[in-house]
């Protein structure tokens, strides 16, 4: 049996994943920069062009906040969480938790049918 | 600032044209590029940046992840934009042979003018209407697309079941032996008639006498009109030939149109003076009356139906490619 390209696949996962991730993060103020080496250090790696079109949509639902820090070497946008988005990453955090058990419940049915 | 992140940057704003954000999408890009450049390479020269650049991805693809809204027209009615063409230009086609057989032009305000049209002029009027049409209706499912709103678009039901796409019959022989049979019978009907031609430079006859054949019409009207019908058998039959070896809708349509324009040519001969005036005698003036509104309705009536078959294997071309590109 060959591997299965599951390329599109990720991405359609990583689409819902990420939202999760970022809202996970941003509990402590990050720049963009910031938040790709921290969960490239987990582990996991998130394309660059893809995280800021995120963060502006997240924005936009009023589920984090940014502001441009012009204190440093150079201009940095940071970004937090807010009341709307902690109650957002709770409720999601709760259908990946029932997502995983279900997904375990059928792990464990098949290794009993095999 | 290096020229190059301004270069990568500006071709990026031409992808995001017109959105508000614009600008603090470049910053917050410019601002992530010299981060990774200092940080990774240690400096924010030239070589650094180019690396950061090529990192961060082509400016099409950075630009496209900021317009992953709405699409220009939803797949939902997708169909929809092929049907109604279809249907639009199927009423467009229809009054440009009525302005070619009438030669008038006249204006439905403010939906469309129909100019005073000939043939050849039909023939090149036709994509133009077809292309306006396409336009317009892409252009009211583009303002329903972006409403949001379930608009559920009407489509009355024809007697001809525009959908249907016959699955291919897998048989090669088989499924040609009707189109042998028929391209048989045209060639020799084809045939027959040019060799009627060649002697008696018609083939329209009142009597059934070949030792003593009396023309139906007058000598030159007879060449003229013999010659078109001669044409559209030789179409006919040359389209039959072709599908012999290949399925292709295309050849139908090519037909349709040859058809379409020959049937036109026959709509351009003038009615008044064509019989043979042996046939006439007192009878001429009743017989030209009824005969020339007969011939005019029935030629409409041929033309009409050629249409709905070239509309037909167009709908059936599209939806093919439609369903390939799915």
């Amino acid at each position: 049996m060959t591997d299965p390209d599951i390329g599109s696949m990720e991405t359609e996962m990583n689409r819902g994943f990420l939202q999760i991730l970022v809202l996970a993060l941003l509990e402590k103020d990050m720049y963009g920069y910031s938040m790709v080496k921290h969960i490239e250090g987990l582990g996991y790696k998130v394309e660059e062009n893809t995280l800021y079109p995120l963060l502006r949509r997240l924005e936009k639902n009023g589920w984090i906040t940014s502001k441009w820090a012009l204190g440093e070497d150079r201009p940095r946008k940071f970004y937090a969480i807010t009341a709307d988005g902690r109650a957002m990453k709770a409720g999601l955090l709760e259908v990946w938790d029932n997502q995983n058990r279900i997904l375990n419940e059928i792990k464990k049915e098949n290794v009993h049918v095999q | 600032m290096s020229n190059k992140l301004e270069a990568y940057l500006d071709e990026i704003s031409h992808f995001l044209s017109g959105r508000e954000e614009r600008e603090e999408i470049l910053s917050e890009i410019r601002s992530h590029i010299l981060e990774k450049a200092a940080a990774e390479h240690g400096e924010t020269g030239d070589a650094a940046i180019d690396k950061a650049i090529a990192a961060y991805g082509p400016a099409r693809k950075v630009a496209e992840k900021y317009l992953d809204g709405r699409p220009i027209i939803a797949p939902a009615y997708k169909r929809t934009l092929f049907r109604y063409t279809t249907f639009l230009f199927a009423i467009h086609s229809f009054l440009t042979v009525i302005a070619v057989v009438f030669k008038e032009d006249f204006i439905f305000f403010p939906f469309l003018f129909m100019p005073r049209l000939g043939v050849i002029e039909a023939l090149m009027y036709l994509p133009t209407a077809f292309l306006t049409d396409l336009g317009v209706v892409a252009l009211v499912l583009f303002f329903i697309t972006q409403s949001g709103k379930d608009v559920k678009l009407p489509w009355p039901k024809f007697a001809v079941d525009l959908d249907e796409v016959k699955p291919p019959n897998k048989n090669f022989f088989l499924s040609r032996i009707g189109t042998a049979v028929g391209a048989v019978v045209m060639l020799a009907i084809t045939d027959f008639a040019l060799y009627l031609f060649a002697k008696h430079h018609t083939i329209f006859f009142v009597n059934l006498d070949f030792a003593n054949p009396r023309p139906l019409f007058t000598p030159g009207a007879g060449r003229r009109l013999s010659m078109i019908v001669i044409a559209m058998l030789a179409a006919s039959t040359m389209a039959l030939l072709i599908k012999l070896f290949t399925r292709s809708r295309w050849v139908d349509v090519g037909s349709d149109i040859v058809s379409l324009g020959l049937i036109g040519l026959l709509l351009r001969q003038p009615f008044d003076g064509l019989f043979a005036a042996e046939i006439a005698g007192r009878l001429l003036p009743k017989i030209q009356y009824w005969a020339k509104y007969t011939l005019l309705i029935t030629l409409l009536f041929i033309a009409g139906t050629v249409t709905i078959d070239l509309i037909k294997n167009l709908v059936i071309i599209g939806r093919k490619k439609l369903a390939k590109s799915a």
